[in-house]
């Protein structure tokens, strides 16, 4: 009896603690409603965590909406999606692959130091030579970076380099402090990482949230929030939940399923947006494959009607495209932008001229659960295919199984992938038709776009460049290596008294939002 | 007794061996991590870089005999996603996630034992029906719905606790009851129908007839006899609450083992799936190893050698 007593007492006090620890740090809370002055206070909430605190080492939208805010770089677009300069005072470009840039006097670094040319050589030095990095590949072109004096920096490019200055507002460029990291390490930087932008770290707690305050000594002038905690909550549901109510002030990746509750409610908005990211049929020009011959690739798309598929499931809110270069990324090409073609009869007509007039058997590829609605899109596509008489074998699969299948070329006649454009220059997009990349996956080749692609990639003539890679997307509309669908939007809710304006490259300027 | 505690602590070598060697297989298994660490359209020769540079391009065999000796030296490995160390990354969620496993046991217990008790006492009454039928319920919602559930009622609609996250006493209540529902319909369950079976022994009716009171009858008498079977449910429940927080993590963005465990597992990233379930394994041989334990203080008649 008297066993069972102390036992009873042990579980008892063990249960006790255990509330009591839950209760411990009450004050800590993170929502919205418990900041000092509310409307000081900003909480976003996103559907992931960031995976590291190293700007150069994170490559992905969810970690950039903090950096942003966090670290300046030399350009930055400002929310008209312009090029601007944010550290750099003024830049000239001495010949084709010589270029100086001048930085803003008196920036400072959170903890004091002053951010120097030394910083910008180092930052950019480290991305480019340290191959484990994440945006290591996408600064390769820049070959040296010199210190001339102290606010004044050279780079040399690897030829000339037409992309420079949108590499220098790309993830990856942020300037890292020189002097403190050298000190403290790459493992003690995440625990404290420091830049030179509006906002300074507080605190990380993994998948709970990123908390910043105002760094009163920016460069570009005082920030406005109070308090910024950026919360990773990744069920859409309770995210949506969180908003609604006012736990947060901003929630992103709000998929399709959950517009209705917001529509419902008075106290939140929807705000539709637009990402850089087009859904797009790849399709194999193989030799010996159904989709070789072009009349096919035609048909297929002339059976596909884009704007019933962007209508039907995205209420109108995606654009569909005929090209990978939207409206707003450097060299799109605006005739085939919010387009399409749509003619059933053409397409049967089509496909009996290629010898298909019984009909003709494809393999199709997608995910499902990788993009909003993406299993959805595809049966769509799968259904208006068979009405021109297309047998479509879908091959629905889940997201990873899905990138094995793509990466290892195992795609068929089509499959179905989202595309992103991480530099917004049409040259990022535009690489996927040279014979070089488009081996084992479209294998396409045509010998002007080639041309095109190379002298662009060269050419520090914008205007010219920009017709040269409108060029390519007229062919690529025309011969069919991809068929386009749409430009996937990005959603976005907000509390009623919010304002706030998406951006095409779905970045988040803390103190672009405002809250009345 | 400290022989016999030894004995099963030396179990856990071999357990620990097994589990890592088919893990580190499945991961192997499912696939290249590096696709999904790059975007859709990396190059061919971007992969093959980062691939090179993280030691994925060795054969099965140098990996997994690199993956035992780091082990050796308690060296999980460096998670490919948040480029660290991958035990401290599982060590500092180890609390929210105890924390919830302990709240969801205290829900399972207060609900269970009464009702439980009640359900017995009463048994074929309209009570006990009730609670008979609502545990079946219980047991057969899903973690995920009745997460969803309770943050639109008790969150969302009636604005009683947070809708998410971590931080005051409020907000582990909603992720608490989701978590602890099922497993106290499983424990009201059982506690009912041992003390049916205890309540029909010669000694209860012996008990009876000498004229003790019902309520000393029912708590002294049949409770406490009827508890070993209820150690031996609680303590089996410690893997059920590792894979409901899985799930309840994730609905309530609660950051636990459970949540990282599948952003790991979706990342293909290894050291963090071994580190983590290395870190389960342990705690759910250590909570058997302690249930066996508190058997023997609960019936002296058990003995271990």
């Amino acid at each position: 009896m008297k066993k069972l007593n102390v036992l009873l007492m042990v579980v008892g006090l063990i249960l006790l603690l255990a509330i009591a620890g839950c209760g411990g740090d009450a004050s800590s809370d993170g929502s919205a409603a418990s900041g000092d002055d509310e409307n000081k206070s900003l909480v976003i909430a996103q559907a992931s965590d960031l995976t590291t605190m190293d700007p150069q080492n994170s490559l992905s939208t969810t970690g950039d909406r903090v950096f942003r805010n966090m670290f300046s770089r030399l350009f930055y677009w400002d929310k008209n999606m312009e090029l601007q300069t944010e550290a750099a005072e003024s830049y000239e470009q001495l010949d084709d692959t010589t270029w100086t840039f001048n930085l803003k006097e008196g920036m400072t670094f959170h903890n004091g130091d002053p951010v120097t040319a030394e910083d910008v050589k180092f930052s950019l030095e480290r991305v480019m030579t340290d191959d484990t990095l994440k945006e290591y590949s996408y600064f390769q072109q820049i070959s040296e970076v010199n210190v001339l004096d102290e606010l004044q920096v050279e780079i040399i490019t690897d030829g000339p380099m037409p992309t420079l200055l949108n590499v220098l507002a790309k993830s990856g460029s942020d300037i890292m402090p020189k002097n403190y990291f050298e000190e403290v390490g790459l493992e003690e930087f995440q625990k404290n990482p420091i830049g030179s932008g509006p906002y300074k770290y507080v605190e990380w707690l993994r998948d709970d949230k990123v908390v910043l305050e105002p760094y009163t000594d920016y460069f570009g002038g005082e920030p406005k929030w109070e308090k910024v905690t950026v919360r990773s909550i990744p069920e859409s549901s309770t995210r949506v939940g969180e908003i609604l109510t006012g736990g947060v002030d901003l929630a992103t990746d709000i998929p399709p399923n959950e517009w209705e509750r917001i529509e419902g409610e008075s106290s939140v908005k929807l705000v539709d947006g637009e990402s850089t990211r087009v859904s797009l049929l790849m399709v194999r020009t193989t030799e010996g494959s159904v989709t070789a011959d072009p009349r096919v690739r035609e048909a297929i798309d002339l059976a596909i009607d884009q704007q019933a598929i962007v209508d039907a499931l995205f209420r109108g809110t995606a654009v569909p495209v005929r090209s990978r270069v939207p409206e707003g990324v450097f060299g799109s090409n605006p005739d085939l932008y919010d387009t399409r073609v749509f003619d059933i009869e053409k397409a049967k007509e089509l496909l009996a001229e290629a010898g298909y007039a019984d009909g003709v058997e494809i393999t199709f590829t997608a995910s499902k659960g990788r993009y909003p609605l993406d299993g959805e899109v595809a049966e769509l596509i799968t259904a208006m295919l068979g009405e021109v008489g297309i047998k479509v074998n879908l091959k629905l699969l889940e997201s990873s199984a899905f990138i094995d299948d793509y990466n290892s070329k195992a795609n068929e006649e089509l499959l179905m992938i989202g595309l992103a454009d991480g530099l917004l220059d049409a040259s990022y997009s535009l690489v996927h038709y040279t014979k070089e990349r488009a081996a084992g996956q479209t294998d396409y080749y045509n010998e002007e776009v080639e041309e095109l692609f190379h002298e662009a990639g060269r050419n520090l003539d914008m205007e010219e460049r920009s017709k040269q890679y409108q060029r390519i997307q007229e062919i690529v509309a025309e011969e069919r290596p991809h068929i386009f669908l749409f430009q996937q939007g990005s959603d976005y809710a907000i509390r009623e008294n919010v304002e706030f304006t998406p951006n095409l490259n779905e970045v988040i300027l803390f103190d672009d939002i405002s809250k009345n | 007794m400290k022989k016999y505690i030894l004995k099963r602590l030396l179990q856990i070598i071999p357990v620990l061996i097994i589990i890592t060697f088919v893990v580190f297989c499945l991961v192997y298994v499912a696939g290249d991590p590096v696709a999904l660490m790059l975007p859709e359209d990396s190059s061919e020769s971007d992969r093959e870089a980062l691939r090179q540079a993280l030691g994925l391009n060795d054969p099965f065999i140098v990996q997994y005999f690199g993956f035992v000796m780091d082990l050796m030296q308690g060296n999980f490995g460096t998670s490919f996603r948040y480029n660290q160390e991958a035990l401290p990354l599982v060590l500092e969620r180890l609390p929210a996630t105890l924390e919830l496993a302990f709240a969801s046991m205290v829900v399972a217990t207060v609900i269970s034992i009464p009702l439980g008790i009640y359900s017995a006492k009463k048994q074929n009454t309209f009570g006990d029906l009730f609670i008979t039928g609502g545990s079946v319920l219980g047991k057969a919602m899903p973690n995920f719905w009745l997460g969803i559930i309770l943050i639109l009622f008790f969150a969302v609609n009636i604005t009683i606790f947070p809708v998410s996250g971590r931080g005051s006493f409020m907000h582990i209540i909603l992720p608490a009851i989701t978590l602890g529902t099922g497993i106290a319909a499983e424990m009201t369950r059982l506690i009912r129908s041992n003390m049916l079976e205890i309540l029909n022994q010669d000694y209860i009716r012996t008990a009876k007839s000498k004229g003790v009171s019902n309520s000393v009858l029912v708590y002294k008498h049949a409770f406490r006899n009827s508890l070993i079977p209820v150690v031996t449910i609680m303590g089996l429940q410690i893997s059920h609450l590792v894979s409901g927080a899985l799930i309840t993590e994730s609905v309530f963005a609660w950051p636990g083992i459970g949540q990282l465990l599948v952003q790991a597992v979706n990342g293909r990233d290894m050291a963090v799936v071994q580190a983590a379930v290395f870190v389960i394994a342990i705690l759910v041989i250590v909570v058997n190893l302690i249930t066996d334990l508190i058997y023997r203080l609960l019936d002296p008649r058990i003995h271990y050698s």
